[in-house]
């Protein structure tokens, strides 16, 4: 398969061959070991604190306190139409009129 | 130790059973790395990575291949996701240059590799240079192949592709290869 003559590429392989292999300290085991233990999952409950765990987080609470604002503006709007009825018929009863304006 | 009575030991967690495999492929784990990596420190932590994988997956290893393409592959892996977070975290660092400064650093550093002798040292880095531009599969594979001196039948069983592909996949990566090269030794003149 290898068709296409690409001479400076060989050259250059000729530099990298009988390298030699690239070796580790004779510590590699015992840092190993230290990051294992470092790495162990901690007895409990503890807050993930992955980026994806803390986003979604947000997002979240962004979404519940958007959905909490949109209903209290509800609330609101449904409270001042039946205050402003209440009225108008209380006014009624007397013979009276009300004049309303917002 | 055979090596299925050594996966059988590993995987009752048996610590001087993963001492003697640690001590046994740490090298050629770490020069595997190294050759994709290209960088000392990230193939230190690739390679502690894929033995805390080995550890803690050898449960589910299903003995398709050996013990050593099973961990070799894992080593790829691993250095591949290295690669594809460090080419993220240079992208975020053009768009923001303030944040992670030592991202330029590491970027502007040539890499020597440690078992290349002296008067090949200079070819060689250009070499690496360039291979570290390549497509991250011609690069995989040209890197076991040609660098490393893998033999075809375990750079498929470790890059899970047929020969075929992997035959195409070097001769991209050598015509790629070739036209930075012409490229770099233009700019010189």
């Amino acid at each position: 398969m290898e068709r296409k003559s690409t001479p400076l590429v060989d050259e250059h392989l000729q530099n990298i061959l009988g390298m030699q292999e690239a070796a580790t300290d004779d510590f590699f085991y015992t840092r190993l070991k230290a990051r294992m233990e470092k790495e162990k999952p901690q007895q409990g409950w503890s807050f993930p604190l992955k980026p994806v765990w803390v986003v979604s987080t947000l997002v979240l609470l962004l979404a519940v306190n958007g959905i909490m604002l949109a209903q209290q503006f509800k609330a609101k709007k449904s409270t001042t139409t039946a205050s402003s009825s209440s009225l108008q018929n209380f006014a009624e009863s007397y013979d009276q009129s009300i004049l309303l304006s917002y | 130790m055979g090596e299925k009575e050594l996966i059988q030991e590993l995987r009752q967690g048996n610590e001087p059973a993963f001492r003697w495999l640690v001590e046994t492929y740490r090298n050629r784990v770490f020069h595997t790395v190294l050759n994709i990596l290209q960088d000392s420190k990230e193939a230190e932590d690739a390679a502690q990575e894929t033995f805390i994988q080995v550890f803690e997956s050898v449960g589910s290893f299903k003995e398709e291949s050996s013990l050593s393409t099973w961990i070799y592959r894992i080593a790829t892996r691993k250095a591949l996701d290295k690669i594809r977070r460090r080419r993220t975290r240079q992208k975020l660092h053009k768009i923001l240059p303030w944040w992670m400064p030592e991202e330029k650093k590491s970027a502007d550093e040539t890499f020597h590799h440690p078992g290349i002798v002296a008067e090949n040292k200079e070819k060689a880095t250009v070499l690496f240079k360039a291979i570290e531009s390549l497509p991250e599969k011609q690069k995989l594979a040209f890197t076991l192949i040609k660098v490393q001196g893998m033999n075809y039948e375990e750079t498929c069983e470790v890059m899970q592709q047929n020969i075929k592909a992997v035959e195409s996949l070097i001769s991209r990566a050598k015509v790629n290869l070739q036209k930075q090269l012409e490229d770099y030794y233009k700019t010189l003149k």
